[in-house]
């Protein structure tokens, strides 16, 4: 199992090498940061829903702050065309 | 809902923000000294009281009903956040309010020892503590005081219980049952905590109702003169006194308000200190750990938002907001003027 890894660890490496390729970089960066927002989208969705449990009004508040940490995946996302 | 799974404090504390912008303020509380009881109900029924009110006005009338829809709306708040929390946020706040298990089993003992009607008992039970319905059907249905103890087995009151019973067939007065449940909660509320900054707060807040429990034990103590054993009453957690320092200040007044004068309590209690030594007065003292008690939960809500402590500060303001309406109607009733009893509110 170990040397299968290593093997595949050189094709990887004689392949260019898969996080020096800017590419791939770019898409690990993306991945990240939505991984990010997704875990900041947890806490705020649980919480607005609370709210909203509460008072029918803050529906909409409780929408535009439950997507807000979208915004950093879309910034992450002009990472992909800049590179 | 169960002590399992991972902690959801945003959800508990977003709905429990909601809920505490709904409790009465300044304005509402100066309406409601100047309201008869029954201005009082129908105040109540428009505001977050209304089902209760409604469910119970064919039943009770006047005070009774103000009272007993106190009660249930506080009960069914309470459930509720049981029921929103999971993991260690349920466990936590489970451990504030199983007070109110201990509640329910020192009434249910008392109406035994008295022989009063069993549906005279159910209006006085706060279900807002972690027994399940079940179990305090159960409860009212024992008929002995040794069925109580049985129903009450397989829980953390059953050992301590079974232990005092013997005192109690020995000496027939109820001071061992009761300081047995008393002592089975607070044992159970500060042990094994989990060891992060909040509850940290939480901890020190818990500590410090033990202490001030204490304190105003034993100035009752020590001002009556009465030959009581002080370390028969002493709940053990706090920071202030040990068993034997507490017994030994409960023998002289003096000393005692000096002790309490020097500690960390300072700060909170000494004006009502000086006010108790000019006064002789111990309701002021009272008020004044009530006020300090409330006045740290307030702040307790702030510090760490989303945490336990938003859910303990907002249990605290709304127990308070019923002691509140329930001294406006029971001051009511006894024909207390507005500034008395407006003296009687702990309002922040």
């Amino acid at each position: 199992m170990l040397e299968a890894t290593n093997e595949v660890g050189n094709v990887a490496l004689q392949a260019g090498g898969t996080l020096t390729d800017p590419s791939a970089a770019a898409a690990l960066a993306v991945g990240l940061a939505a991984l990010g927002a997704g875990y900041a989208e947890r806490g705020i969705g649980s919480a607005a829903v609370g709210a909203m449990a509460e008072d029918e009004d803050l529906f909409v508040n409780g929408l535009i702050l439950t997507v807000l940490p979208e915004t950093i995946v879309i910034l992450a996302l002009v990472v992909v065309f800049i590179v | 809902m169960s002590a399992v799974g991972s902690s959801n404090p945003e959800y508990v504390v977003a709905r429990v923000r909601a809920r505490r912008g709904s409790l009465y303020g300044d304005e509402e509380y100066r309406k409601l000294v100047r309201m008869g009881p029954s201005e009082i109900a129908r105040f109540m029924e428009e505001s977050s009281y209304g089902a209760e009110i409604n469910a119970l006005g064919s039943r009770h009338g006047g005070v009774d009903l103000i009272e007993y829809a106190l009660n249930r709306n506080l009960a069914e708040q309470f459930d509720a956040i049981l029921d929103w929390s999971e993991g260690t946020l349920y466990d936590l706040v489970a451990r504030y309010l199983r007070k109110f298990d201990a509640w329910n089993v020192k009434t249910v003992i008392r109406g035994v020892y008295t022989d009063a009607d069993q549906s005279d008992v159910e209006v006085d039970l706060i279900r807002a503590g972690e027994f399940a319905d079940r179990r305090i059907r159960r409860l009212l249905e024992a008929d002995s005081i040794e069925a109580v103890i049985e129903v009450l087995e397989d829980t953390i009151y059953g050992d301590p219980l079974r232990e005092a019973y013997a005192e109690y067939e020995e000496t027939d007065v109820l001071v061992p049952l009761e300081n047995a449940v008393d002592r089975a909660f607070y044992e159970r509320l500060l042990s094994g905590l989990p060891d992060d900054e909040p509850t940290q707060q939480y901890e020190a807040f818990l500590k410090a109702e033990v202490d001030f429990r204490n304190a105003a034990n034993a100035l009752r103590l020590a001002r009556s003169g009465a030959d009581i054993d002080p370390a028969a009453y002493f709940i053990e957690g706090g920071d202030l006194f040990t068993r034997e320092s507490l017994a030994r200040l409960a023998r002289n007044l003096d000393e005692l308000v000096e002790y309490i004068a020097d500690s960390q309590y300072a700060d909170e209690l000494g004006p009502a200190l000086r006010e108790l030594e000019e006064a002789d007065s111990l309701i002021a003292f009272e008020h004044a750990t009530d006020a300090a008690l409330l006045a740290y939960g307030d702040r307790l809500g702030t510090v760490h938002p989303v945490s336990v402590t938003p859910v303990i500060s907002y249990i605290l303001a709304k127990e308070r907001e019923v002691e509140n309406i329930r001294a406006i109607a029971r001051g009511k009733e006894a024909g207390l003027s507005a500034d008395e009893i407006e003296s009687e509110l702990v309002i922040t």
